[in-house]
């Protein structure tokens, strides 16, 4: 069943980011499988289900109610179970700050939310289909931030 | 040690003066030896006069005993014979007076001796004599050869008395002779010695004046020294005391006083006194301390409050140190501030740091707010806009299509106007970010991060070698992407941008309108353009946030860059100045310090 499609999983607190991200999916018609989350707390309950299908990518918006981003980034790297999950940074801000945050605890690309929806499946596409064994081994703060 | 230390010693001064105090003791002996030997030689003087005067009246008694009996042999008038009746008894005792005289003198013992027998001898026979003479035998030998007899004793008495008399003479002279010597070299001894006494007393006299000249100057001086004290303790708020640590007994200073609040020398100086200004609160900590320094006498800074008798709080400073003076007595010296105004700059300080922490907490929020919150709404916007166009652009009339249009240049000009102002509310000084950087590569990536533009627009750049410098790098690379944007954002239509980047270094003196630098050589980096120009006029408003000098409908642009630009190069110590000609091209030269 695993083989067949890639599990993508949001957690952002933003009902039009939400919007654009499933169509944005739905237009590419790639072999995949879409959940949201409304925050990062719902998130989090959803993955500590013990029969809970974990997910391959993993987008997480920063800015979030009740429980952040960068949060529920520490949470799964502390969890053994998590430990296959691609993890990609989905946020509005592209400060200093918030990228060097992620990138020290382990979060595997950063991408700036886009302003134009062909550019957000563009991104979306390439990583989806992103050599993340490739991409992990070779990760480093200034190809961190994906730029197209 | 050398001599001039020595003759400027006390222990100089207490010498010369036990020298001088001993000639002055052996002078006085010696005028008492002096005045001894003289009297012991007018004593021998007289004692030889007496002897003489005695032996004198011995010889006129006899010679009047003998001048009577002649008289009475002649007239036979009993009376004339008085004399030498009477004349036994003065001739005992004036031969017992004679003794006692020559007592010490055994040569005259033993001619006093020959003289009496002589006298007794002779006066026997003026006895015999004087019998027949009563009895008128005059004419008989007997008479004759007697009186005969007794000239001739009576003779050698007169010669025993001569020659006692001129041994007497004999004597005296030896005896003046001897004393003379010693007389006549005393006087002198005592003279010069006299005159040797005044002259170490002048000398000591010199001496001491000499001294007592440096004290009054070193008085003086220490007058002054007391009185600029006094001045300074005032203007700079200190008080000074001594705690003589033998005695136990302390001295303040008259400003101590007056940082008291209260009147110079008003009350007795005393621990206990002093304490009674300590604040409560903090009076524990002082005593503290205070024992601290009665144990270990010192006392290291110590800070505490005092409260004046009208109330006022001030915040005062104590330090003190041990000093031993010359004569081994242990001396606390300390110093007292008042350190109030020190202490209230240093709260407003506080204060304002805090507020300006607050503040700068504001602004980082804002920053949030401006590059989180404000740039989501307007990206969804754009994204909407993008669906509408992707999806929805069949359904669509020609105005609305237009206005599809609009509503996009406008929120791309919002959000190039966001971007800027971030971009400019980050451009801040940070001495940690300074590090030595190569400006090439700064220049090459800002060059690669506009390689679309510049390949579009067909533009050359040329740029001289430039040295490493001590920069914020990722300033110095958004300085010349926005100096090389904004010459290709305003470059001629049709002509191909031609940007030249040049490298020099300028003197300060050279640099224009700057008059003081604190460095001496700036790197000079200078970018020309053969864009559409500009007035000279505004060479200096074109730096001024949000100013323009072109509408935005002919040439995009916020009117931050050129303000980031001055902002990055003020935070390097810099300046940055622009030159424009009207259709012909600008330059903008900037100018980092090299330290």
């Amino acid at each position: 069943m695993r083989e067949d499609y890639t599990y993508v999983v949001l957690a952002d607190d933003d009902e039009d980011d939400r919007l654009f991200f499933v169509e944005a999916f739905e237009e590419l018609k790639m072999q995949t499988k879409v959940a949201v989350y409304k925050d990062g707390v719902a998130l989090m309950d959803a993955l500590n289900q013990s029969d809970s299908v974990l997910p391959n990518i993993l987008f997480l918006d920063l800015n979030m109610p009740k429980k952040s981003g960068l949060e529920c980034l520490q949470e799964i790297k502390c969890n053994n179970r998590f430990k296959d999950i691609a993890i990609a940074i989905y946020s509005t801000s592209a400060s200093e700050e918030d990228i060097e945050d992620t990138f020290v605890n382990g979060a595997n690309i950063y991408i700036k939310k886009p302003d134009n929806f062909n550019i957000l499946k563009k991104i979306l596409s390439d990583v989806v289909t992103m050599n993340w064994q490739y991409h992990t081994n070779g990760l480093n703060k200034d190809n961190f931030l994906l730029r197209l | 040690m050398n001599f001039k230390s020595i003759y400027n010693s006390e222990r100089f001064l207490k010498i010369i003066f036990g020298l001088s105090l001993f000639i002055v003791l052996v002078m006085g002996g010696l005028a008492y030896q002096y005045i001894q030997k003289l009297s012991k030689s007018f004593d021998e003087v007289q004692h030889t006069y007496q002897i003489h005067i005695e032996l004198e009246k011995l010889a006129s008694l006899l010679k009047d005993a003998e001048s009577g009996k002649r008289a009475f042999i002649i007239s036979k008038d009993s009376t004339f014979l008085e004399p030498f009746l009477s004349s036994g008894e003065a001739i005992d005792s004036s031969l017992d007076h004679l003794k006692y005289l020559t007592v010490d003198n055994p040569e005259q013992q033993k001619n006093l001796e020959e003289l009496e027998i002589k006298i007794d001898e002779s006066l026997d026979i003026f006895e015999k004599t004087l019998q027949l003479a009563v009895s008128n035998k005059l004419e008989s030998p007997e008479f004759i050869s007697g009186f005969n007899e007794g000239r001739r004793t009576m003779n050698s008495v007169r010669f025993k008395i001569i020659q006692m008399t001129t041994h007497e003479n004999n004597m005296l002279g030896i005896r003046k002779e001897k004393s003379s010597k010693t007389l006549s070299n005393a006087p002198m001894i005592v003279y010069y010695v006299l005159i040797l006494s005044l002259v170490i007393l002048l000398l000591i006299y010199i001496q001491i004046s000499k001294n007592l000249k440096s004290l009054k100057q070193k008085n003086e001086l220490l007058e002054t020294f007391k009185e600029s004290t006094t001045q300074s303790e005032i203007i700079s708020k200190l008080g000074n005391w001594i705690w003589h640590v033998e005695k136990d007994t302390f001295e303040f200073s008259d400003n101590l006083y007056r940082l008291l609040g209260e009147e110079p020398q008003s009350f007795e100086p005393t621990m206990e006194h002093f304490m009674a200004f300590v604040h409560p609160e903090d009076l524990d900590k002082f005593s503290e301390q205070v024992t601290k320094m009665m144990a270990n006498e010192d006392l290291p800074f110590t800070h505490y409050r005092i409260l004046q008798k009208d109330g006022s709080v001030k915040h005062f400073k104590s330090y003190g140190k041990v000093l031993i003076d010359s004569e081994g007595y242990k001396k606390l010296l300390g110093t007292t501030a008042d350190i109030t105004d020190e202490i209230e700059n240093y709260r407003l300080i506080e204060e304002r740091n805090l507020e300006l922490e607050r503040n700068n907490k504001e602004l980082a929020s804002f920053n949030y707010v401006a590059s989180h919150d404000l740039q989501e709404p307007l990206r969804k916007i754009q994204t909407f806009i993008s669906r509408l166009e992707d999806k929805e652009q069949e359904q669509l009339s020609a105005n609305g299509k237009l206005y599809i249009q609009r509503i996009k240049s406008s929120s791309a000009r919002m959000r190039s106007l966001i971007d800027d102002l971030l971009q400019f509310s980050r451009t801040n000084k940070s001495e940690e970010a300074f590090e030595e950087s190569n400006v090439n590569i700064l220049l090459e990536t800002a060059k690669h991060d506009l390689a679309e533009i510049i390949s579009d627009k067909r533009a050359r750049i040329s740029s001289d070698r430039m040295p490493s410098m001590k920069v914020i790098p990722f300033q110095i690379k958004q300085l010349f992407l926005n100096l090389i944007s904004n010459s290709l954002k305003y470059s001629r239509k049709n002509i191909a941008p031609v940007i030249t980047i040049t490298y020099s270094q300028t003197k300060a003196s050279d640099l224009p309108k700057v008059k003081y630098s604190k460095y001496n050589l700036y790197h000079t980096i200078t970018i020309k353009d053969n864009g559409i120009g500009f007035d000279q006029e505004y060479a200096d408003k074109i730096f001024i946030l949000f100013n323009r000098l072109h509408n935005k409908t002919e040439y995009s642009g916020t009117g931050i860059g050129l303000s980031i630009c001055k902002k990055i190069v003020e935070n390097h110590n810099g300046y940055i100045t622009a030159e424009g000609k009207v259709i012909e091209g600008s330059t903008f030269t900037f100018y980092l310090p090299i330290s």
